[in-house]
């Protein structure tokens, strides 16, 4: 049996399921500051009547290390930095402990200045001064090679608890987002260790002894012991999560949208013939692009509980939100309350939805039945202005061969799948409005939870070879070694292959060869002279988030256990 | 983070399956270390540098600009036309506003292709900034259009395409042609009968630096344009001066080539030569992307930049502040060269080598000195490839004697000529003989 929970920034959802069948499903309020107290609610509810011991699997989302993020309850670290010519490293000035190491790489890896010990010493010693025992360690080009970064984690020593070294988060090239995801990673280690040592013991109780996995920003999971060598993975991993949950609830291989609908947000996701869309490059947090991968998700400012607002005779709905809407007790008309002023849905106390966008709409002087219709027709037409930008901004991504320009299939979705508290309710605006088959699957309260259960690990792995310098690179996995002038783009696919496989098996995950997707290979000469002295071969693998099961549909009516208070769902 | 301070659209396209030959200049990896470069730096990062793809040059796009013998499969490839759509996308983001100002970092090259086109020269089949701004006036009508070539080969080509045109002030900078391909490019060319001085050639002497080109910009270059009053001003941005060019003798660097974006002040630039993939392009391209897009780029540096090395020598330095005396008169004060002319007709007739696909073309051009318009244009091309090849073309302005006399030698039977192509600006009809 496989658990899945996503605690997410209201509530905590979970689920329990056995093969292809969910057996349980519960969602409680999220304590932001206990967060394991609502996993233990989330299990009692899901394990009630069940074996805890035959529970192989739990799978883990959570906005523990996004919350610290964008609050800044984190670390202090100190962030050192090799820059060398180019854009200036102090655009990427992050945190308070901030040095710059004279010292410098070409874009082959070749050192061009040697790295200055004495800075070095210095920065360490003011860092140590400040009692920051946590560090991230990057330089420009580190991916080509390491060897500055190495010098540095190795001077530190002792002197710190936890370093991130640059190379090792990723192979892909971006000095900014590299300081970035180092920093972060170091900032949000020492609570996330401190949470994952107290969900062990608090699952012990529960006389649970699964593997832990926790959810990434991509949709895949990871051990919980890889997840601390890297907790800043799993920021933003809820959104994630509902995608997933979608895979295993609404399979296709055709273009669909996805929107999850919530309180103050709507989620967006495309899925191109099937596949979720991934970021290009990596997720920003609180304004700052990182190189973590993630699930390219868009999120508009418009739920159930945004608030309307009339500006100069123009009607606004949201992004703000003061509290829940009226029919459930608020003190200002929301855009669920101008649904229920339409008739459009039935929900909790109407008549007070009534009274708050009729007074509204006097203080305008326009009918309140108009507003509503206003209030609606804007939100709507918000959301689908964004999808449309969504596509033409996939559509328009930049490409690079003249093979990809010939045989590019503009993406065009024709269903969308809702998701969310109010996804019912907007079933047929959104139908009318974007001309689209609209679906909401059953259980679509708890997809997150059924997407975070179901979800596999992923992987990613970047290659570099260099056949007239005679060098391989795959960074992440620290391998920095020579090769024979003989070896081929297609020796380099195999191995590339072959190590994903092995990394993965380290980690207790079994994939076959075949789920290993070569998302780039290339091999090009490199012409000295007029003569070809050797090839540049670049291979990317990875391995796709993927569901393991599809989720059996004969018991989609159970029942959501929400505790005492029935909320909507 | 970093916000630039006018907004710049980069179009990259590295071409990645596509090369002349296998260890030729023009290959795959020409923009691979570039793209690396980019992506460390995450220059598409920087808030207002956003990445496009190319659109795709149609036939019509390319013969509104060129006469294609014996047609444009002919003469060029998928890699051409979308290269040329990279310069088009360029286009459109800043006519259409979406950009203040476009870069196309797009190959092959385009700025050896003349008006008629048999073959390859120089590494170029058609020229990308040509079928730009064609593009650009049938969408949005008659500009008056610079182009400023600072690739280090003389734009022989671009300036055979407006070598008439009144409408079009060419510019290009460049080693002087007495010591590299293609020979030609000295200040004497200097445009048309009826374009006289809107061709203006700069010819620098081997070794030129940073000072020397920044010299020629400030004294030649800047006035000629304060006077010009263009309504675009478009960079042909070879990269080929850089002093590690393995092609080229001259002695420019990343700093210099920034500093001259960031005083031409480009609204459109357009990647030419440069062929010193390693050791120059990640810079002058990281450089001039920062000059467009008003950010800093004082630290872009190569590795092994050493401007006390790199200066010109005294005496390279005052032949380039003679040189630079003598060439605004050309432009401000033009002197009629000794024109052929038969009747109404000016005559040129040229022999035309194309080094790549070693063709030789005869060429023999009529342009009537028409009161009314700016006067029909007449090609007779042969090669002995392609045989006997006519090219009539009608200017936007066309009078209707003009008119009527294109379409009578463009219908007319058993004239001799194989292949006849109408370049009819005043209708927009881009059409071969049936
Ligand atoms: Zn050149
Ligand atoms: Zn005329």
């Amino acid at each position: 049996m496989r658990i899945g929970i996503d605690i997410g920034g209201t509530h905590t959802d979970g689920v329990l399921i056995d093969g292809d069948r969910l057996i349980a499903a519960a969602k409680t309020p999220t304590f932001s500051d206990n967060l394991l107290e609502s996993i233990s609610q989330v299990l009692r509810s899901i394990l009630s009547g069940q074996d805890p011991g035959k529970v192989s699997t739990i799978n883990l989302s959570t906005t523990l290390n996004t919350n610290a993020i964008v609050t800044g309850r984190i670390e202090k670290v100190g962030v050192l930095v090799v820059g060398g010519p180019g854009i200036a490293p102090e655009t990427y000035r992050i945190g308070e402990h901030f040095h710059l190491i004279p010292g410098s790489l070409d874009h082959l890896g070749t050192e061009t200045t040697p790295l200055d010990m004495d800075r070095l010493q210095a920065a360490v010693a003011d860092c140590a001064g400040k009692g920051v025992k946590s560090f991230a360690v990057v330089g420009k080009f580190s991916p080509r090679n390491p060897s500055q970064e190495n010098t540095i984690r190795e001077h530190l020593g002792n002197r710190a608890d936890f370093v991130s070294s640059g190379h090792l988060l990723s192979g892909q090239l971006n000095f900014g987002r590299r300081i970035h995801t180092a920093y972060y990673n170091s900032a949000v280690w020492r609570a996330f260790r401190a949470f994952s040592t107290a969900l062990q013991e608090s699952l012990l109780k529960f006389n649970i002894r699964a593997d832990v996995n926790i959810l990434k920003a991509d949709g895949g999971t990871m051990p919980l012991l890889r997840a601390l060598e890297s907790p800043v993975v799993s920021i933003f991993s809820g959104p994630a999560a509902s995608v997933m949950g979608i895979l295993a609830m609404e399979p296709t291989d055709s273009d669909i949208l996805m929107l999850d609908i919530g309180g103050t947000t709507t989620d967006i996701a495309l899925f191109a013939a099937g596949q979720p869309l991934l970021e290009r490059e990596g997720i920003s947090i609180d304004g700052r692009p990182t190189l973590v991968r993630a699930i390219h998700v868009e999120s508009i400012g418009i739920g159930g509980d945004s608030l309307i607002q009339v500006e100069q005779g123009v009607v606004l709905v949201g992004p703000q939100r003061l509290g829940p809407c009226m029919a459930r007790g608020g003190s200002a008309p929301t855009l669920m309350d101008a649904l229920n002023v339409l008739e459009l849905v039935e929900f909790g106390n109407s008549r007070n939805s009534i009274m708050g966008i009729e007074e509204l709409a006097n203080r305008h002087g326009i009918p309140g039945r108009q507003l509503a219709r206003d209030v609606v027709d804007t939100a709507i037409n918000a959301i689908s202005t964004r999808i449309d930008s969504l596509i033409t901004q996939v559509n328009s991504k930049p490409v690079y061969t003249i093979q990809e320009i010939l045989e590019d299939r503009p993406i065009t979705p024709s269903k969308l799948i809702v998701i969310g508290g109010p996804a019912v309710v907007f079933r047929e605006l959104l139908q009318t409005s974007l001309g689209m088959e609209v679906v909401i699957p059953p259980l679509h309260g708890v997809a997150n939870a059924i997407g975070a259960a179901l979800t596999r690990s992923t992987a990613q792995l970047v290659l570099t070879a260099d056949t007239a310098r005679g060098k391989v690179s795959i960074p992440r996995l620290e391998i920095f070694r020579s090769v024979p002038r003989s070896y081929t783009l297609e020796t380099a696919i195999n191995e590339a292959k072959s190590l994903l496989i092995g990394d993965l098996e380290q980690a207790g995950v079994r994939i076959s060869a075949e789920e290993v997707q070569i998302t780039q290979a290339d091999s090009f000469n490199i012409v000295e002279d007029f003569y070809t002295t050797g090839r540049n071969i670049r291979v990317v693998a990875q391995v796709q988030p993927a569901v393991t099961v599809l989720l059996d549909k004969v018991n989609a009516g159970i029942r959501i256990d929400s505790g005492p208070e029935r909320q909507l769902l | 983070m970093l916000k630039a301070k006018s907004s710049l659209g980069v179009i990259f396209f590295p071409a990645y399956d596509w090369a002349i030959s296998e260890t030729h200049p023009e290959r795959e990896e020409r923009l691979l270390y570039t793209q690396d470069q980019f992506r460390e730096e995450g220059l598409f990062d920087i808030e207002g540098i956003t990445e496009y793809r190319p659109l795709r040059a149609t036939d019509q796009d390319i013969l509104r600009t060129h006469f294609c013998f014996p047609s444009v499969d002919g003469i060029c490839t998928e890699s051409h036309r979308i290269s040329a759509g990279g310069a088009i996308q360029a286009a459109r983001l800043v006519l259409e506003r979406e950009t203040q100002h476009a870069f196309a970092l797009v190959r092959p090259p385009g700025h050896h292709a003349m008006k008629v086109v048999q073959g390859n020269r120089g590494f170029c089949n058609i020229n990308i900034e040509a079928v730009m701004v064609e593009w650009i006036r049938e969408h949005y009508g008659q500009k008056r259009i610079a182009i400023v070539d600072t690739d280090c080969h003389h734009g022989d080509g671009t300036q055979d395409v407006y070598w008439h045109d009144p409408d079009v002030l060419f510019i290009s900078l460049h080693q002087d042609g007495r010591t590299l391909y293609p020979g030609s490019g000295f200040p004497n060319e200097n445009g048309g009968p009826r374009a006289l001085g809107r061709t203006m050639n700069i010819p620098l002497p081997p070794n030129t630096s940073d000072e020397g080109y920044l010299h020629a910009l400030e004294q030649v270059v800047l006035p000629i344009l304060a006077d010009f009053k263009p309504d675009l001003v478009i960079n042909s941005a070879g990269q080929d001066n850089h002093y590690s060019d393995p092609i080229t003798n001259m002695c420019f660097s990343a700093q210099g080539y920034a500093r001259l974006n960031e005083m031409l002040k480009p609204d459109i630039a357009v990647l030419e030569g440069g062929y010193s993939i390693k050791g120059a392009l990640p810079y002058v391209n990281l450089g001039i992307c920062l000059a467009m897009a008003g950010c800093d780029y004082s630290a872009v540096l190569e590795p092994d930049f050493n401007p006390e090395q790199l200066r010109e020598e005294p005496d390279t330095m005052n032949y380039i502040k003679r040189l630079c005396r003598q060439l605004p008169d050309l432009y401000f004060y033009p002197k009629p060269g000794a024109y052929e002319k038969e009747g109404r007709y000016f005559i040129r007739e040229r022999d035309i080598y194309y080094d790549t696909d070693n063709i030789t073309e005869k060429q023999r051009e009529e342009l009537k000195d028409c009161d009314d318009c700016s006067g029909i244009r007449i090609i007779k091309s042969s090669t002995h490839r392609t045989g006997s090849c006519l090219g009539i073309e009608l200017p936007w302005n066309c009078c209707p004697a003009c008119e009527k006399e294109g379409y009578e030698r463009f219908k007319r039977k058993n004239d001799g000529f194989q292949i006849v192509q109408m370049l009819d600006r005043k209708n927009k009809q881009y059409v071969y003989r049936p």
